[in-house]
Parts: structure tokens; sequence; C-alpha cells
């Protein structure tokens, strides 16, 4: 019993404090699902599902006419099913600082696409809030969080099964809101506890630097390297003769692997006589991913090692697979889609619970409480629509595109933040406002962008690119599910509104 | 056949819900005979290990199992939402799902 108690003190504050913070982790992974996808629709030039014919060696003879600084490294990749276009990132020397670019598929000449956060942006906000090293280690935090509640919620839970198919949305409050985060919780349990264990494994090595600090004298990059088995060739500082053609090395590749397909490529220090490409494997038929990267000689095309990673890091690789969902195609993302949505449903009715059990107290925590919600909850689905307008309506031609859209989903951001305080005192009717404001903002969306593309919904789905028309067909569900919640919103808050009034003309 | 999975996996779910009075109470008739407690629970492990071995068939052993275990738990999520706001589709719902998956294999 006295575990039991202490466990919901700790369920409760442990779960309520990082909730909003869980929120945003958990839409964001559940967005970014399908962010290539989101990725395409944000990029006009990609609306026609053209494959691109650049080679890598124009692309890479793009980089060394455009960018004259020394580089660490570059990397890119070429076209796939769900990104048909080819990619480049470079570090110049010295910097860490990672600079990208996507080429326009229908140009037979290497033309880099107008600039935009793509769907990356949800990416980088599940696993580091756009904060670097510090918000990695925020989200970790969080994620270890995640996993006590989910631990103190199966010790508080006192009747799991009797309970597990129960839901009543017509008692009061808390009893209602307490079967919703019960289910939500329960059934996807599985899923919850899988993802925030993986999730935090990822960067086991940097929440736990020690041993290897200790071990490696501070050199990680060297325990990562033979913990991997990659090849790694120190700087000589001499240049080098032409490099030997990338798109050779890949068809080499592939006939090693039996006709595999290949993911990235990169070349570190290139211009240097020490320089080596990595030729990487993609394969999306198994959870972890294949190990068995080829490095050669930069200059001469030598085969210089085969990736040999240890056990050790290949069940890292399977744990961070199956995080990351790159396994089973369309039908996976979809599936764990749903379950992050009733992640995010755990979390709000957690939160729920947590205010129906104090709201009849009239404590003032309540109304910050709500008004969190509000700014968190409605706040960041709201603030992704927004930069989804801003990617439309920004000029393609502005400079640092992709830096205004990052600022247009901040500042939608606090405006309802803002709006959420202003209004904390009428907490019903900010609900129908929020709901009604998503509404417009998602069904506007596909409109939007059928005046400025050539790449509608009617055109999508007449090609048979469902890649590209799930993006507007979602919104369109989201905004009329939105529309009929406020609608419902609407009508509760009229009656409750009206069964007040002879209330107060009686106490007066 | 993942269809056909995920109907079997709602069935699964919807036996065992009939194995709590306050559901079975909802769903069917009072004086409705239904199999002992024990015979359920083994009738339902059937259900939900021939939905994991569909989705070994359709997706290979490791990733059959993430597929099965999602489409579990969405089973699951479905058939409690009908329970509470649709409560007689929620029987429906199992027959319905079963057609349209053996439409799906055909």
């Amino acid at each position: 019993m006295k575990l039991r108690q202490s466990m919901a003190g700790l369920h409760t504050w442990g779960g309520l404090l990082p909730s909003w913070l869980l929120y945003v982790i958990i839409f964001a992974g559940t967005v970014a699902c399908f962010d290539k996808e989101l990725s395409r629709w944000m990029r006009p030039a990609l609306h026609q599902d053209t494959v691109s014919t650049l080679s890598a060696d124009a692309v890479r003879g793009w980089l060394q006419q455009n960018v004259s600084d020394e580089l660490h490294a570059f990397w890119m990749h070429g076209p796939t099913i769900r990104e048909p276009y080819w990619r480049l990132g470079w570090e110049v020397d010295g910097t860490e600082t990672f600079h990208n670019v996507a080429f326009d598929p229908r140009s037979t000449q290497p033309l880099p696409m107008a600039e935009t956060v793509g769907g990356d942006f949800f990416f980088k906000l599940h696993y580091n809030l756009h904060a670097g090293d510090v918000g990695m280690y925020i989200v970790g935090l969080a994620g270890m969080f995640m996993l006590v509640a989910l631990v103190s919620g199966v010790i508080i839970h006192r009747r799991i099964f009797k309970d597990f198919f129960t839901l009543r949305p017509k008692a009061n409050g808390q009893r209602a809101w307490l079967d919703a985060h019960n289910l939500f919780g329960v059934v996807g349990f599985p899923f919850h506890l899988v993802l925030a264990y993986t999730g935090v494994a990822i960067f086991v090595a940097s929440y736990m630097p020690a041993a290897a600090q200790v071990s490696y004298s501070d050199n990680v990059m060297q325990y990562f390297g033979e913990v991997m088995g990659a090849y790694h060739r120190d700087e000589n500082h001499r240049p080098a003769a032409l490099p030997t053609s990338l798109d050779a090395l890949i068809t080499e590749s592939r006939r090693q692997w039996g006709g595999g397909e290949v993911g990235w490529v990169s070349v570190h220090h290139p211009g240097d006589s020490s320089a080596v490409v990595d030729v990487r494997r993609w394969d999306g038929s198994r959870i972890g991913p294949p190990q068995n990267t080829l490095t050669y000689d930069a200059t001469t095309g030598e085969l210089l090692n085969r990736q040999d990673a240890s056990t050790g890091y290949r069940a890292y690789s399977w744990l961070a697979g199956l995080h990351m969902a790159q396994f089973g195609g369309t039908l996976v993302r979809l599936l764990y889609l749903l379950m992050g949505l009733c992640g995010c449903a755990m979390l709000v009715g957690g939160v729920q619970v947590w205010l129906a059990k104090r709201e009849l107290g009239g404590d003032r925590s309540v109304t910050w409480v709500r008004t969190f919600n509000a700014a968190v909850f409605a706040g960041l689905p709201l603030a992704s629509l927004a930069l989804l307008w801003g990617n439309r309506l920004i000029p393609a031609t502005m400079a640092e595109r992709a830096a205004a859209e990052g600022w247009v989903f901040v500042l939608a951001w606090l405006v309802v933040g803002i709006w959420a305080v202003l209004q904390r005192e009428r907490s019903g009717r900010l609900l129908r406002d929020l709901l009604l404001m998503g509404a417009a903002l998602a069904l506007g969306l596909p409109v939007l962008n059928a005046l400025t593309t050539d790449g509608h919904l009617a055109s999508s789905l007449s090609r048979g690119d469902w890649a590209l028309a799930s993006v507007d067909v979602f919104l369109i569900v989201a905004g009329l599910l939105s529309a009929a919640c406020a609608w419902r919103f609407g009508g509760a808050v009229a009656r409750r509104a009206a069964a007040n009034r002879p209330n107060r003309a009686q106490e007066a | 056949m993942l269809l056909l999975a995920f109907a079997l996996s709602y069935l699964a779910m919807l036996v065992l819900c009939l194995n709590r009075a306050r559901h079975r109470g909802a769903l069917l008739p009072a004086n409705t005979r239904l199999p002992g407690r024990p015979a359920m629970w083994l009738l339902a492990c059937c259900l939900f290990g021939v939905a994991l071995w569909l989705c070994a068939q359709s997706q290979g052993g490791q990733i059959g199992v993430v597929v099965w275990l999602c489409l579990v738990m969405l089973a699951g999520v479905l058939l409690v939402l009908l329970l509470a706001w649709h409560s007689r589709l929620a029987l429906t719902m199992a027959p319905l799902l079963m057609i349209g998956g053996g439409l799906g294999l055909l």
C-alpha cells in the first residue's frame, strides 16, 4: 500500500511537470513519421514526381564550383522513392556547422531548390527541440521521466485488466478523463514503453559518456569509430590528385552487395591526399540498418575497409532502428503515427485528470495549468500549421528563407500563448476559438496549395501520387475534425452559460 | 492479409471484452450463453496467435512482430472507442472487418 501511495505522488508530479515537454516531443515525432512526404509538399518543385537524373559527380562538381572553403567533409544522398532528388550537405573545416542543399529534380544541371526547413523541422524538434546538445539532454531527461511515469503508472493502476475496456465519456469529468488516460496509456503501453526506452537509448553514449571518456582519454570519436567498425585516416595536409568518380564507386558498392541499395555517400577531408569515400548501404526491409559500409580511397578508388560493427553496436542500431521506423514502408510509419497520436491523447488525458481533481477546490494553479494546456496542446499544432502557411507565402527568392519559416512557427506559437493567457478566465470559449482557428488554418492549406503550386490535391490524386496527396488529405481530415469538435464544444459552452444564468439570478 | 490480422486482433479483443460481466451485459442479451472464461481466454490467445502468424507471413518475422503489436493496440483502442460511443457497432464491426480481411486476401 505504501509503495502505491508513494508512486501515486511520483506519477502525478513526475507526469504533470514534463507532460507539456513530452507532448512537444511526441507530437513532433508523430509528425516526423511522414517528414519526407511533408518535405515534398513543402517544395513545389517536387510536386510533379519527377525523378532526378543527376549523377553523384555532377553534385560534387556543383560543390567544387560554389563552395571554396576547405571542407571537413561532405555527404550526399541520391534519389529514392520518397525523396526523388539529390541532397548535399557539407561542413567547413573547424566550424562544426552543417550546410544543406537539395537539387531540383526537373533540371539536368545541379540547380538548388528554394530553401525550406522541410519535414526535418519536426524531426529536429523531436530529438533536440532545435537547441543543440542542451536540447538533446533536455529531451533525454523528459524521456527518462516518461519511463518513470509509465512504470509508476502501472504500479498505481489498481484495475489494469478489470478496466481495460472501460471508457465512460458521460461520467463526471475526472472519471471520464481518467478512463481516457488509462485507455491510451494501458492499451498503448507496449508502444510507449518501447519508444521511450529506445528513444533514450539512441543518445545513451552522450547521456553516460564517462566510461568512453576515461577509456579513450577524451577522444570520443575514436570510441565511436571502433565500436562501429568504421575506417578512419588522419588528414596529412598534402593536396590530392584528381578524385576518382563517385558514380563508379557507387556502382562498385552495389556490385559488392549483390545489388543492394546505396544510402549516404560521404567524403572526409576532400582535396587532401588522405581523403576517403564511405558508401553506406540502405535497406528498408529490416529493423536495424545494415552495418556494411564500404570505404574507398578517394583518389585511387581502392577498397580500404569493409565495416565490421561489433555485436553491441548491431544491437544498438537495431534499437535505434526500431525507434526511427525507417523499415516496413508506409504501413509501419502509419501505425507509428496512429500510436503517436494515442501518446498525445494519453498526455492530454493525464493533465485533464490532474485538473478535474483540483477544479472543485477552486485552486488558483488550476487556471494556469489550463492556460498552459491551451498554449501547448493547441499552440503547437496551430504553430505547425502556421509554419506550412509560411512555407507557401514566403517568397521563394527570399534570403534565409528556412529561418523565416522557423520564425513564423515561433511567432505563431507565441501569439497563441499570449491569447491563452489573456483568455485564461474563459477556457471554454478559448478552446472553441482555438479549434476554429485550427480548422481554418488546416482547411485553408490545401486551397493555398492549389493556388500557389500546380501540385493540388486533384492532380496528385489523378496521378495516383498518394505520398503527396496524403498531406492534403490529412490536413482536410484534421480540419474537419477540428471544426466538428469546435461545434460540439461551442454547444456545450452555450448550454453551460445558459444553465449558469438562472443560478446567478437566484443568487442576486 | 494485414486487414485480416487486424480483424482477428479486434475479434480477440472483443472476446476478452465479453469475458467482463459489465461489457457482456451491455453487448449481449442477458440470457446469452457463452463458453467459460478459460475457454474465452484460450480462444483470444489463438486469435492473437493467428494474427501474429499472418503478420509474420506478410512482413517477415521481426517487422511482423512490430506490425502485429501495433495492430493489437489499435484494435483495442478502436473497440473501446466503439464501446463508448457506438456500442452496437462494436459487435457488428467484427464480422465487417473479417469480411473485409477475407476479401483483401482474395
